[in-house]
């Protein structure tokens, strides 16, 4: 047995005849980590998802190249040779622990199928086998969850589950695709720290797409950069990270988002006073009877200063965009919302309208909060033709005009559609919908999460660029403190419904006080599980 | 016109559904054909020369005077006495290619009625001695029109109650879906002949008879549609712009639903003409006199000696119904987002 587990060379892939690999060459061996870094549409996941030959082959094809696992050429080879090599010597982790597993089926039966089909063992051993399994991942209370469903599991219980799954049959090559991004920074921690350790104890090479350097930088061993389809640099992590090679590695590596808060006069007044916001959602609630009830945010208190930047951080389930869409006044919420010195809770949705202009927002998925049936321009002159009824044709183009200048955006695209454009460009869409109407507050709700790390650079400029021009305020709702603490002046920690800890951001992200404060810091910059 | 990309890809899966298509360019054809019944089988001749004069009888109405007779009613032309008349001042008629309209009496048919289908008669006649292929086209025509409006009608109830229920969710929904629940459990076919039988039925009354249980179909589709799309963030940020709830509905969410719809509009239209079909087989249905091919069928029940009525009668359905299903399933495929997946992005 060779140490040298997968060797792929000269592999393309093309897409109905255009190709969007081109000539990849790695090659992975035992008990290694291997990263394979890249901006989406990099080529990246396409280039893992051909190891096991798991694309969709009545569309793509391979023009070129040789996927050898272990000495068997994984292109062109037999069904039966896949199924074998596919669960068994390779697996695969993905993205998604939601939609990976089958909502229909307990997690015994899931991990369970994996065993029965490439070990053909008796129930009682698969029973057993799944049982050690889910205790090797570290999910607690194991025994108890094997009928459990994947709805009843959290994310991070269902990303073990999958790796469960995925090593049931101590495969030589596990694939991780993503596997910690749709997680909490600090489930994200364990996860990477959990793959690391069973790595080490079954001697298993390891794959891990990502586009994440932080998460590079702590546990592989060797990177590759890719980038357009190519491989621009393959490197070992430490000299990729002291000596990049490639301009577009140095590129990624300074993408981070960095700088400092648009400096703001401490004493600023007050626009928006939020004392006691409680959001409580009914659940299990029957007919008649009262039933319990979830508390989403409670209590919550905290005041934004003209020109400053508040940001709120906590893990997904904090209740942090809650938070959000109760000052919209888009969820139902109890408590006192005085914006600039007027209180707007309870008015009416006709009484609210004049506010609804000094207050806007942008939403976390640039995909979803821009309607796909409505060109550019009607999108962003939606809130002219509602606050300013009097504007006529020119006038309302030239402000849309502007807007688009505002965000960097070409005024001449503004009659295409938001399918057109890419994630980034859309986020400024949809900036550009809520700065037409010169607010002064706009609520963020996680606007960087679904972009590219170097296009949230530029979007965090961005967002700088337009406070400093206009004077906004923002309430910036992240669960990413690298990029809160470029742009926040006060900070709000939230876990459960409740404030855990705010104040400075600065002196916060110097010296936190409580310790949930100091797990969030310690996992999201250093990538560290702290118990 | 401006086309998004996505509309275009759904006429290019249309157009490449053969079957629907072609389905599509042969109602059109026979629509055009029976909006012009009159040019085709009327009763009255095209143009008319009498004395050096053209007369026009299919636009306007010429006594018998005016042809040197005596009536001063409307010219019988196809009376031999009117055409002996006309013959007697050097006239001439041109007569359209079924001389009979749907409500002509063959006076002058010379074998007991119905008679079976011969030179003058192409598809016979029916028990009254009225035309067969006249009565079909005028029936086709009196259908898809019928159809056609009723499920107009029904689509735009349907789509404002669905919008209303799925928009506003909550108790305006719970109470709205009982409520459709409740009327939608009527023995709707009893109810119609009892109502058609209590009022006069002309085709305007008719159409309200059906419209009031035909607008249930789409509230689930345009409802579910609705309810999925309030809460998406493009949604939520009309809101926080300040945008009425009217204009959210009909700019950001109506657009969604009507690709449901759409994919339903074809069925109702073949569930509709279904409906006023069987009414009419049941004498339930259009005024008596109607040209209507469900009468055609109850005909053609009642004179099983003469098979060429119920035939005709069912072929006509056959290929109508036909038609628009084959057109019905390839909307359908071309709305739907899992067979139109050629040209979609590499992931």
């Amino acid at each position: 047995m060779s140490d040298r587990i997968l060797a792929v060379s000269d592999l393309s892939v093309a897409f109905h005849g255009k190709a969007v690999v081109h000539g990849v060459n790695l090659h992975i061996d035992r008990g290694e980590t291997l990263a394979l870094v890249g901006e989406s549409g990099s080529g990246k996941s396409v280039t893992a998802l051909s190891i096991p030959q798991l694309l969709p082959y009545s569309q793509a094809g391979h023009p070129t190249g040789s996927i050898r696992l272990d000495g068997i050429e994984m292109i062109d080879a037999s069904k039966a040779t896949l199924l074998k090599m596919r669960g068994n010597r390779v697996s695969m982790i993905f993205q998604e622990p939601m939609t990976s597993l089958n909502p229909l089926h307990t997690i015994e039966r899931q991990v369970g199928e994996v065993l029965f089909v490439h070990q053909r063992l008796g129930r009682d051993a698969v029973r057993k086998r799944t049982l050690e399994l889910l205790e090797l991942v570290g999910l607690q209370r194991a025994s108890e969850r094997l009928t459990a469903f994947p709805h009843e599991l959290s994310g991070g219980q269902r990303q073990r589950v999958m790796i469960a799954m995925a090593l049931a049959n101590e495969p030589d090559l596990l694939i991780a695709d993503e596997p910690t991004t749709a997680l909490d920074v600090t489930v994200q921690a364990q996860i990477l720290t959990l793959l690391k350790d069973l790595q080490a104890r079954l001697n298993m090479a390891l794959l891990l797409i990502t586009h994440d350097l932080g998460i590079v930088r702590k546990i592989a061993d060797r990177v590759c950069v890719m980038h357009d389809g190519l491989i621009v640099e393959e490197a070992p992590t430490k000299t990729l990270f002291t000596a990049p090679a490639h301009a577009y590695t140095r590129t990624l590596l300074t993408a981070q988002p960095k700088g400092n808060p648009v400096p703001a006069p401490p004493d600023a007044a007050p626009l928006l006073q939020a004392e006691g916001i409680s959001v409580h959602f009914p659940i299990g609630q029957g007919f008649l009877k009262a039933g319990r009830v979830l508390k989403a945010v409670d209590a919550v208190s905290f005041t934004v200063r003209k020109g400053h930047t508040t940001g709120v951080v906590g893990e997904s389930g904090s209740g942090k965009t809650t938070l959000g869409m109760a000052l919209l006044r888009l969820v139902r919420s109890k408590g006192r919302i005085v914006f600039d010195g007027e209180e707007v809770h309870g008015l009416s949705n006709k009484a609210l309208r004049p506010y609804r202009r000094r207050m806007q927002v942008v939403f976390q998925d640039p995909y979803g909060s821009l309607s796909p049936r409505r060109s550019v321009r009607q999108i962003i002159e939606q809130g002219l033709r509602v606050h300013e009824p009097q504007f006529d044709e020119a006038a309302r183009t030239s402000l849309v005009d502007q807007a688009l200048e505002d965000v960097g955006l070409d005024p001449i695209d503004k009659d295409r559609y938001p399918h057109e454009f890419s994630g980034g460009q859309r986020q400024r869409i949809a900036i550009a919908r809520a700065v037409i109407l010169r607010p002064d507050l706009i609520i963020l709700d996680e606007p960087t999460s679904a972009l590219d790390m170097s296009v949230q650079a530029q979007v965090i400029d961005l967002l700088r660029d337009l406070q400093a021009r206009y004077g906004l305020s923002y309430l910036f709702i992240s669960h990413d403190l690298r990029v809160v603490r470029a742009l926040a002046d006060e900070l709000i920690v939230m876990k459960d419904g409740v404030i855990v800890e705010q104040g400075q951001a600065a002196l916060i992200f110097e010296q936190p006080e409580q310790d949930y404060t100091k797990a969030l810091l310690a996992a999201a910059f250093d990538q560290k599980v702290v118990e | 016109m401006n086309l998004t990309p996505l509309t275009r890809r759904r006429l290019a899966s249309f157009r490449a559904n053969k079957r629907g298509f072609w389905s599509l360019r042969i109602f059109i054809v026979l629509l055009v054909l029976s909006l012009f019944a009159e040019l085709i089988a009327n009763d009255k001749p095209l143009l008319l020369g009498y004395d050096d004069q053209v007369f026009v009888p299919i636009l306007f109405h010429y006594p018998e005077t005016a042809f040197g007779g005596v009536l001063h009613s409307e010219a019988a032309y196809r009376d031999p006495e009117v055409k002996a008349l006309i013959e007697a001042g050097r006239g001439w008629m041109l007569w359209p290619p079924v001389p009979y309209s749907y409500n002509t009496i063959d006076w002058q048919i010379n074998e007991p009625v119905p008679s079976p289908p011969s030179a003058r008669h192409w598809l016979g006649t029916d028990n009254v001695a009225r035309d067969v292929v006249a009565r079909i086209i005028y029936g086709f025509r009196l259908s898809v029109l019928f159809g056609l409006v009723l499920t107009l009608l029904s689509s735009i109830v349907g789509i404002g109650v669905g919008a209303v229920q799925g928009f506003f969710g909550g108790w305006v929904d719970l109470i709205g879906q009982r409520l459709v629940e409740i009327w939608a459990g009527m023995p709707v076919l009893f109810l119609l002949i009892i109502l058609a039988s209590l009022v006069q039925t002309s085709v305007f009354m008719l159409l309200c008879l059906l419209l009031l249980f035909s607008w249930m179909q789409l509230v689930a589709v345009v409802r579910a549609e609705f309810l999925r799309t309030r809460n998406f963030d493009y949604v939520q940020a009309s809101r926080s712009l300040g945008v009425s709830n009217f204009d959210i509905m009909r700019q950001d969410v109506l657009p969604n639903a009507m690709v449901a719809a759409l994919t339903f509009l074809p069925f109702i239209l073949t569930g509709s003409i279904t409906t006023l079909t069987s009414l009419d087989f049941l004498g339930f249905g259009l005024p008596a006199g109607s040209p209507s091919l469900g009468e055609l069928l109850a005909q053609g029940k009642s004179n099983l000696q003469a098979p060429w009525l119920g035939l005709s009668g069912f072929f006509t359905l056959l290929v109508m119904l036909t038609l628009l299903i084959f057109i019905g399933e390839a909307v359908r495929d071309a709305f739907d987002p899992r067979r139109s997946v050629v040209g979609v992005d590499a992931p």
